[in-house]
């Protein structure tokens, strides 16, 4: 070894030039390389080496995670809770109630955070169904809108303050003259008896109950006639013949879960050769989702809606208003139909949206001289789910403008959005000295208040429900509150001093909600001995029934006001309430926003639906020759607007229509400024606000809207029409489907569009020969199948499980839930408007919408399309990675991360349900420059850490670049599997069910297993009417349909 | 390869030529500085190229949503082009292998110049397929290798899969078949040059002697890789159009088209050249070498082709009506009358129609003519992929899934760029190596044995008095 030359020494030894040291310094590599030699001959590597290998191999390790997404936060329990296990979901009975709105659910959570909505299938109210809004009500608990805390107006700005201020700041406020609660519908008993509460310490308070979309008449009507100011229970299944005058009870009215189910199970046909079903006649001039499933229509202006009602008034009762004004075709229809209802005594049912008193007195007249009551409705057990009271709205409107109130509670309601005076109100409302909002969210009303104080959502809180009489259901908190809100009622009862309650205890609100189930339901039951017994089973059961029905006698009321006069004025246009939006309460909501509107399938605004009619040769013309996607400018009274336009088939020829719950402007990031608000526009009646209006003109063709967000372009399948040259009726579908002619004078070849094999139809008259001729086609669909050169498929499943579904076309409604549900179960992405504008929806399942028949007054078909799953899957054999392959169980699965996204197996879905990531909606990439906005909000939306709390943990989120589609639920799958595991027996039917079938309020959707053969889907298999979709390609599809009946009776069209 | 003397056949290299002004015509380009035409050639594309770079990098920053695609149309401008551009890489081995074979010997003043166009054409086709993933940092999962992921292997049965097979092999056996040409030249040219040039060339040519043992090897790798390629010829637009033919989609599941598609790829491919030749032979003088008759022969290709692509396509409709499957007849109804009614009418009058100029002889011998066609079936073929890609996937089975496409900036911008990749390495092509093979296009010029007196002397002198006229 050389000596050192530099300073540099190592020990003393070495600053001293020591022999013995200097040797063994030497001798290191020398004696060491040679025993290394011996132990691992094969080896080359020294220290060194192994030093730089160590470097390298940690460096690189470094670089490759710092590559990675990191794992932000993952604390465990200290103390574990025991009721919570990490992987499995808690389910707890609650009730989800916004307004008049109601569905008694199971809220499921995970790991503390709710997750999903179920329905609660002990309700005797909603039997286990939901709808899109209750699906959709666990987002709203993680919306970035919410507001934090109590905040204070300073100025034009808020400010944060706390509750000891606020309760300090309340208490000179209440001692004024005119105070205000205004709320919409207020079903909670509990509730109520604290607003009682603080009535009584406060005289001077006045309740002021309303409805967005007011049912206002319909109450006041049954207290004239049976002193009941509510909702009668109305039983569609029992009824035969069933007339609803612009009542939309299967999407929006009342209470639309429930008529739902009730209304799927008239329609049910359970022996071809015997089949009958109810028939639903829908008297309306725009296509609701409840017109949608008619069997007929007859076509009204919205001015008309009263002669339409005097009408079969006089045909059934007499003595009524007179009908002059009414069309002749609509008057024709309904004589036809009044003697229809009159061969159905006691088996039929009448119903009406209208909002005018006389109009619903005739409603009940015709329902009594039907001897309807006691069968097909039911006043007895009257339903509380609207409540509001045009009058009082009308006074306290007037009492604001006036100046006489001092101080506002504004409760669960919106008045200055969602009221036909929210204009008025806006501008007056200052005049209130104090004004106070318990919102949860900035709506219009609390933007214009002086302090919010924020109640809990409703998975925070406490609270009852009392439905329908004697029918209640409890809420109870499934997180703690996220924000520091304080539950109304708690406020309220703070603010009154209450003796009641104990405002020292931890939750008081909820030991006043005991206190008062205590005293009252637990005294008209005899199930339970202790209180706390009933409580737990109330609690468990999120439901409690009591028999208190009392019997009501009709009493008949003179017609009180004239009926609504028909206009004379050359276009009408009317509002209507959507299932996903109502009057704007659900605008916020992300997953609802994006939710087409299930008979117009346009999403991310209110689309002006015009009349389309076929011109006998090649088009389809829409109104003023306006094209869907075409911008006009509208006059509604004084309001002008410009809003685009869709081509509606089956709006009535001189209507045109506009949904309501749009153009908002205080609805947070995705709410706000989307489409155009109409609540100003409705008519203003002498007793309610009348949802049309007959001052309205329509402009031309102004402009093209950018973005047209409507995902179905082609809406109907094989309408027909008259050919104007010959006078036969052709098939107007496929005649407009030419583009160009070449100079041929080509209108299309015949059968296109009516045979494909994706829908059957057929009237009820005619079903067992229709089942007939579906069963010849299937035969010869299996011939084809079973010529095929590869072996056939069907040995490969028949051990173990073989997943399939059914869906009932017949009982599916088209409401939507399932889509909801299928969102939220699976995480699926809301891209916002300009990606559904390109077709680049995310969503699994989708509600296709047909129309078919008479192209001027077309039915309608329903199909909820999903991955078919099919066991001979062409998008299988074309991903060159496998990354689309099928399970020993005839899952087509999805391995994501396998995904290259070439999107062969896409193009190749005969089905088109498969779905691509084109963008970074989930926000998964490892730079955030890609990702896109809903509406330029400065996180986008699912990036947000509590937006993010509503993904199910189950379900991978999916990346850019993959596909991905629908899994039947799998994960819900395994969790089924292994329950029984552990639980050590077989998987017995409706083990598992998926997301879209728990959903569903009419039970369309059925899950289960081919190969149990008692089970229930095999039960359903066996309907003559059943069939595979495009069967004959032989992709062997695990999904079956059953083909769709309606009980059109052709008199009524003449 | 003994050629038969004979004062009837016509001469297949005009103007006098001796063996050393061949060497002087077609060597000097690359010797020379480039022309302003070429300087401004290529900058132009190379800007080109950039924005298709751009465009590129763009797709894969943002997503595939930068391109219009939807969950209707999942494949369209990407694919067409990638359909597009392997056609016209057909017609370099088709002319250098089976015209080899078939002893075509007018093959030789153009098979260079189309093996090169081949290469380039291919080259921007495989683009496509890669650019067009979601995922394109997970391609390396389409290749068969033992892996620590189970290991996975790709899909065998996905005709995807194929088609990188296909393609790879293609692209091998075409570069070097390219390249075995090129040897010789190669040789020839750093016979010819000096310095650090030659050292170039002189790698290049692998050390090329001439001798006659290099010679004979020489051949028989030719022979050899010509045998090689006449299958590929067929195999690899065979092959793509599996990418449509097995599957379930109306309108792509026919067994037609396999020959379809090769006479499509065929015809393109022999336009494309056509293009490249008019304009290569203007800027560099090559009129002796790439004559009329080489005109007027891959005219007769052009118009043989293109009348079989337009019997499949009358066949096309027959069957889908005796099918007596309505969605396969409502396949063709939609896309002669459907949205996309212009592309179908497009494609039957530039692919059908045009080239039926051609059977008239003075036609098919017009440069202007047959320029202007050329590019006309390009377009024809272009939108014959469009037709069965796009308009096809727009209304398939459901109607309630039926969309519209039409194309973003990045896709146009990607396919403009293609072009500007494909004439920067022509333009680059054309500067470092012969356009016409040297070597073997000196085999040819006493085929005809009277370019010394007759006839086609006078011409040849005729028309050197002629361009002595301009200079």
């Amino acid at each position: 070894m050389k000596h050192k030359t530099d300073n540099i020494w190592i020990g003393q030894k070495d600053l001293v030039q020591d022999q013995e040291f200097l040797s063994t310094v030497d001798s290191e590599f020398n004696s060491d390389s040679s025993t290394l030699a011996d132990a691992t001959s094969s080896l080359s590597g020294n220290r060194r080496d192994f030093l730089k290998f160590l470097g390298f191999g940690l460096g690189a390790a470094t670089i490759a995670a710092g590559c990675d997404i990191p794992v932000k936060k993952a604390i465990p329990y200290v103390i574990k809770p025991d009721e919570i296990v990490p992987g499995i979901a808690n389910y707890y009975a609650s009730s989800f109630v916004n307004g008049g709105d109601y569905c008694s659910i199971l809220v499921k959570t995970r790991e503390g955070r709710p997750i999903k909505i179920e329905g609660n299938a002990l309700s005797p109210v909603t039997k286990g169904g939901t709808s899109a809004r209750a699906q959709a009500s666990v987002l709203s608990l993680y919306d970035t809108n919410r507001i934090k805390g109590p905040q204070v107006k300073d100025g034009a700005r808020w400010k944060d303050t706390t509750w000891q201020e606020i309760d300090k700041m309340m208490v000179p406020t209440l001692s004024s003259n005119g105070i205000r609660i205004i709320s919409h519908t207020n079903m909670s008993p509990t509730s109520k008896k604290a607003i009682a509460e603080f009535v009584a310490k406060y005289p001077n308070t006045k309740v002021v109950t309303y409805d967005p979309v007011s049912a206002s008449a319909l109450l006041d009507a049954n207290q004239l006639n049976f002193g009941v100011r509510a909702v009668p229970s109305y039983h569609f299944d029992k009824a035969s013949v069933i007339v609803s005058f612009n009542a939309d009870f299967l999407g929006t009215w009342i209470s639309p879960i429930e008529y739902a189910a009730d209304f799927a199970k008239g329609r049910a046909i359970n022996d071809v050769t015997k089949a009958s079903m109810s028939r639903l006649i829908q008297v309306e001039n725009h296509m609701s989702l409840t017109g949608s499933n008619a069997d007929n229509r007859i076509l009204v202006r919205p001015s008309e809606q009263g002669v339409a009602i005097a009408h079969l008034y006089n045909e059934i009762v007499g003595g009524g208003p007179s009908s002059d004004g009414l069309n002749d075709k609509a008057k024709k229809a309904i004589s036809k139909v009044a003697s229809e209802l009159k061969s159905k005594q006691g088996s039929s049912l009448v119903v009406s949206a209208s909002n005018n008193v006389s109009e619903q007195l005739m409603i009940n007249a015709i329902n009594n001289a039907l001897g309807n009551y006691g069968t097909t409705l039911d006043i007895s057990m009257p339903s509380y789910q609207r409540q509001g009271n045009d009058t009082d709205l009308k006074a306290f409107v007037d009492d604001v403008k006036s100046g006489s109130v001092d101080l506002l509670l504004v409760y669960g309601a919106n008045p200055v959005y969602d009221t036909v005076y929210g204009k008025e109100l806006g501008d007056t409302i200052s005049k209130i000295k104090n004004k106070v909002s318990f919102a949860t969210v900035m709506d219009e009303t609390s933007a214009l208040c002086d302090v919010i104080v924020p109640t809990h959502h409703y998975l925070e809180s406490w609270g009852d429900v009392e439905v329908k009489k004697g029918q209640y259901s409890l809420i109870q908190p499934t997180i703690s509150p996220l924000f520091n809100s304080r539950q109304a009622e708690e406020s309220l009862l703070k603010w009154c001093g209450s003796s009641t309650v104990d405002m020292m205890s931890e939750q008081p609100y909820y030991e006043y909600l005991k206190d008062n189930w205590k005293n009252t339901m637990f005294g008209g039951q005899n199930g339970y001995a202790t209180f706390q017994g009933f409580w737990d089973s109330a609690l468990h059961d999120g439901i409690y029934s009591q028999n208190s029905a009392s019997s009501v006698a009709y009493t008949s009321a003179p017609l009180s006001g004239g009926i609504t006069k028909p206009s004379k004025s050359e276009i009408e246009i009317s509002f209507f309430e959507t299932v996903h939006l109502a009057n704007g309460q659900y605008a916020g909501n992300p997953w609802l926003m994006e939710m087409p509107d299930p008979v117009a399938r346009t999403s991310w605004d209110n689309y002006l639906a015009v009349p389309v009619s076929f011109d006998g040769f090649r088009n389809m013309v829409g109104f003023n020759d306006l094209v869907d996607g075409d911008v006009v400018e509208i006059q509604v009274g004084e309001k002008s607007m410009k809003v685009p336009v869709i081509q509606q088939f089956g709006q009535m020829p001189g209507t045109v229509s506009l949904a309501l719950g749009y153009g908002r402007t205080e609805a947070g990031n995705t709410g706000s400024n989307v489409g155009q608000n109409v609540n100003d526009c409705i008519t203003k009646g002498e007793n309610g606000p009348q949802l049309y209006n007959t001052a309205v003109t329509v402009s031309g063709k102004v402009d093209k809207t950018k973005e047209f967000a409507c995902v179905q372009y082609h809406h109907t399948i094989g309408v027909k029409g008259v050919d104007n040259k010959t006078g036969e009726v052709i098939n107007a579908d496929e005649a407009a489907l030419v583009y160009f002619d070449y100079f041929t004078g080509a209108t299309g070849f015949q059968g296109a569009l009516t045979d494909r094999s994706v829908i059957y139809t057929s009237n009820v008259k005619d079903v067992a020969e229709n089942a007939e001729s579906l069963k010849h086609k299937r035969e010869h669909a299996q011939h084809l199948n079973a010529q095929q050169i590869y072996g056939g498929f069907d040995d490969k499943y028949a051990l173990g499980h073989h997943w399939g579904m059914h869906i009932d076309l017949n009982a599916c409604v088209g409401c939507g839930a399932c889509t909801i549900a299928c969102m939220s179960e699976n995480n699926v992405p809301v891209v916002g408007r300009k990606e559904v504008s390109r077709h680049h929806e995310m969503t699994w399942l989708r509600i296709d919408r047909y129309y078919y028949g008479d192209v001027n007054n077309p039915n309608t078909v329903y199909q909820p399309m999903m991955c078919q799953h099919c066991d001979n899957a062409p998008c299988e054999n074309v991903c060159p990675v496998n990354a689309t392959n099928h399970s020993a169980e005839g899952l087509n699965q999805m391995a994501y991360n396998r995904c290259i996204g070439t999107r062969y197996c896409a193009n190749n879905c005969p089905y088109k349900v498969r779905r691509f990531n084109w963008l970074d909606y989930t926000k998964a990439d490892l730079w955030p420059i890609n990702q896109p906005t809903l509406r330029n909000e400065s996180t986008p939306f699912m990036a947000d850490n509590l937006t993010r709390m509503v993904l199910n943990p189950d379900v991978t989120v999916r990346s850019r670049g993959v596909i991905e589609k629908c899994s039947f639920c799998v994960q819900r799958i395994q969790e089924g599997k292994l329950t029984a595991k552990i639980e050590g027996r077989s998987l017995l039917d409706g083990d598992v069910k998926t997301a879209c079938q728990t959903a569903c309020p009419t039970n369309a959707i059925t899950f289960g297993d081919f190969n149990d053969h008692e089970g229930t889907l095999n039960k359903k298999l066996e309907s003559p009417l059943t069939y595979i979709a495009l069967e004959e390609i032989n992709v062997r599809s695990s999904v079956n349909y059953t083909m769709k009946v309606n009980n059109r009776d052709e008199a009524l069209d003449a | 390869m003994s050629a038969v003397v004979s004062p009837i056949r016509k001469p297949l290299i005009t103007g006098n030529k001796t063996y050393h002004q061949i060497t002087e015509d077609l060597i000097s380009p690359t010797e020379k500085t480039p022309t302003k035409e070429w300087v401004l050639g290529f900058v132009l594309s190379v800007a080109v190229l950039t924005f298709g770079v751009f465009c590129i990098i763009w797709t894969i920053w943002v997503g595939i949503g930068s391109w219009n695609l939807n969950r209707t149309i999942n494949w369209s401008w990407d694919i067409t082009n990638f359909v597009w551009w392997i056609g016209i890489g057909h017609a370099g081995t088709l002319i250098s292998a089976i015209l080899l074979l078939f002893r075509q010997k007018w093959r030789t003043g153009v098979n260079r110049a189309a093996e090169a166009m081949t290469i380039f054409a291919v080259m921007c086709a495989s683009l496509f397929p890669l650019i067009h993933m979601g995922r394109i940092w997970l391609a390396p999962f389409i290749l068969p290798y033992p892996n620590t992921r189970g290991p996975v292997w790709p899909n065998f049965n996905s005709p995807l899969l194929w088609d990188v097979f296909a393609i790879s092999t293609y692209l091998t056996v075409s570069l070097l078949f390219w390249y075995t040409g090129l040897v010789p030249d190669f040789a020839t040219v750093r016979d010819r040059a000096k310095g650090f040039r030659k050292k170039i060339y002189n790698t290049l040519s692998f050390g090329w002697t001439g001798s006659a043992k290099h010679w004979q090897r020489w051949e028989s790798l030719s022979l050899v890789l010509a045998g090689l390629s006449t299958p590929l010829v067929l195999s690899v637009h065979t092959i793509v159009s599996f990418d449509f033919a097995t599957s379930v989609i109306p309108g792509w599941h026919t067994t037609i088209f396999p020959p379809y598609f090769v006479a499509g790829a065929i015809f393109s491919g022999f336009a494309m050249v056509l293009t490249l030749m008019i304009i290569t032979r203007k800027l560099l003088h090559l009129e002796d070498y790439i004559t009329i008759e080489h005109i007027e022969s891959m005219n007769k290709v052009i118009l043989l082709t293109g009348t079989i692509v337009g019997v499949a396509y009358l066949t096309e409709l027959f069957i889908s009506w005796y099918s007596g499957y309505v969605y396969e007849q409502f396949a063709f109804f939609n896309r002669a009358l459907g949205p996309y009614w212009w592309s179908y009418f497009g494609m039957m009058f530039c692919n059908v129609v045009a080239p039926q100029f051609f059977w008239k002889k003075s036609w098919r011998r017009n440069i202007t003519l047959t320029f202007f066609l050329s590019i006309v079936v390009n377009i024809g073929m272009w939108f014959e992929r469009f037709v069965i890609i796009a308009t096809t996937l727009a209304r398939d089975y459901l109607p309630s899934s039926w969309s519209l496409y039409s194309p973003t900036w990045v896709e146009i911008g990607i396919y403009v760029g293609t072009f500007g990749l494909f004439f920067t390495c022509y333009l680059i092509f054309a500067r470092v190596a012969p356009v016409v093979a040297v070597a073997e296009i000196k085999h040819i010029l006493k085929t005809g044995g009277n370019q010394y007196v007759g006839e086609n002397a006078k011409r040849a002198h005729h028309h050197g008095d002629h361009e002595s006229d301009h200079h």
